[in-house]
């Protein structure tokens, strides 16, 4: 990708090249994040879309001090997200759709993945809000320390404790199956 | 507390380099007096780390890059139209006249029926382009366009044929654009008034509404054909044509596939 703040800054400027080429950027990691908050493709699939149509809506209002773009494009995807679960009334635990796409071709990789992903999504539910969304920033759509902290509106020394102690349950939260 | 200050970063450190690519030995190496403690960690976030390898579906992709483009397009519109939309009314309407002139009647007619690697391409481009403006109201173009987006998918089988990937990708984007102006076009239509109407509610309707209803009906017809029609003849291309113009043909089916179904969509 281009350098992320020319590229913002023509997309304020409503330049559709730019706009372009921040979505391919981001789509994928934006995808990945809600699938793992949520536990739904279909649902992680509208979230995904509101976000970008959100972030084309208030592209104009984003102002670098500090806050780097992914950061800002996070915050937009946690909200959503927590809206989405706020509205949902039942459970958010349902297993992953049979249509959930792993980029692999070998189906036996592709089953045994499915079936990791699904551990992953079932285990992450048992963890703190804060643990769930470290996580998922951090391994799934793979963000550095640095970025979570500005998306999560804490401290560097505070997510490195926060996904030490996010790991801790998530392994447990695993062995327990 | 400094101890435990220090291991945060340290495993921080090593998660890292497996984000990267990098493997649990080569950090358990640099930490020996660590390994025991760390691996475990480490393990449970390589765990973590295959839910990277999720990817959104195709056919989502295609249908939410389509919307996403379709927003963006109509922010612009909404942001241009009053101030310069009659400029480019009128900057077309003397395009049509000056190539009207100095192509003349014949060369128009014959480059309608040309392809992308044809010299009077340009001209059935522009050609197009002075229809489209010349076309009054919205369900009009919408039809122009419909027609445009049917010439664009017999191109791109065109240049299949001809194994030119590079040109299948520029008259994709063509199809897109096209398939993107339908919907909005249609959408502005209903919203203009142009509502659809059944035939019970049409009685005591006027006739400009009646005829209006008719129209998108027509129009309607006519999409749901092609969004059959199309992707099915872009298919058979790909079956046909050579490895190195596939990855283009599949763009387009997904662009003919969604485009087709925002169409509708805005339609119904």
């Amino acid at each position: 990708m281009q350098d992320e703040e020319s590229l913002v800054r023509r997309a304020q400027q409503r330049d559709q090249e730019a706009f372009a080429q921040l979505y391919e950027g981001y789509f994928d990691k934006i995808y990945r994040y809600a699938v793992l908050r949520i536990g739904n493709e279909t649902e992680a699939e509208d979230v995904t879309q509101q976000v970008f149509l959100n972030a084309l809506q208030s592209i104009s209002s984003f102002r670098w001090k500090g806050v780097p773009f992914s950061a800002w494009l996070f915050r937009i995807a946690h909200n959503q997200v927590v809206d989405y679960l706020r509205k949902k009334t039942r459970q958010a635990t349902e297993s992953l759709d049979e249509s959930l796409v792993i980029s692999k071709s070998d189906p036996q990789l592709v089953v045994e993945q499915r079936l990791d992903t699904e551990q992953l999504i079932l285990a992450t539910k048992r963890l703190t809000k804060a643990q769930q969304e470290v996580i998922a920033l951090r391994f799934v759509s793979e963000l550095s320390t640095a970025q979570v902290a500005k998306v999560m509106g804490k401290s560097q020394g505070a997510i490195k404790a926060l996904q030490h102690s996010a790991i801790v349950a998530l392994r447990k939260a695993l062995s327990v199956g | 507390m400094e101890k435990s200050r220090e291991f945060n970063d340290i495993l921080d450190e090593c998660l890292e380099r497996l984000v990267k690519g990098g493997t649990i030995d080569e950090c358990l190496a640099s930490y020996p007096e660590l390994a025991a403690e760390l691996e475990p960690l480490l393990q449970t976030a390589m765990a973590a780390k295959k839910a990277s390898v999720i990817q959104p579906r195709p056919e989502f992709r295609a249908k939410a890059r389509y919307q996403f483009q379709s927003a963006l397009q109509a922010m612009e519109s909404r942001k241009s139209r009053p101030f310069f939309g009659w400029q480019r009314r009128w900057v077309t309407a003397v395009t049509v006249v000056l190539v009207l002139l100095l192509a003349g009647g014949g060369t128009v007619a014959a480059a309608s029926n040309s392809m992308p690697d044809g010299t009077l391409y340009p001209v059935k481009l522009t050609t197009e382009q002075v229809w489209l403006a010349l076309t009054p109201s919205s369900l009009g173009k919408a039809k122009v366009l419909t027609k445009l987006a049917d010439r664009r998918v017999a191109e791109i089988v065109y240049m299949a044929n001809k194994g030119n990937a590079q040109q299948i990708e520029v008259i994709t984007q063509h199809l897109d654009k096209h398939l993107i102006m339908i919907a909005r076009l249609v959408s502005d239509q209903r919203k203009e008034g142009g509502t659809f109407m059944v035939p019970s509610e049409q009685a005591g309707a006027g006739n400009d509404v009646q005829i209006q209803a008719n129209d998108r009906g027509r129009l309607r017809i006519m999409i749901a054909r092609y969004a059959i029609n199309h992707p099915a003849a872009l298919q058979a291309a790909l079956e046909k044509s050579p490895d190195s113009v596939k990855p283009a043909l599949r763009r387009a089916i997904a662009v003919s596939v969604a485009g087709y179904e925002n169409a509708l969509m805005a339609l119904d």
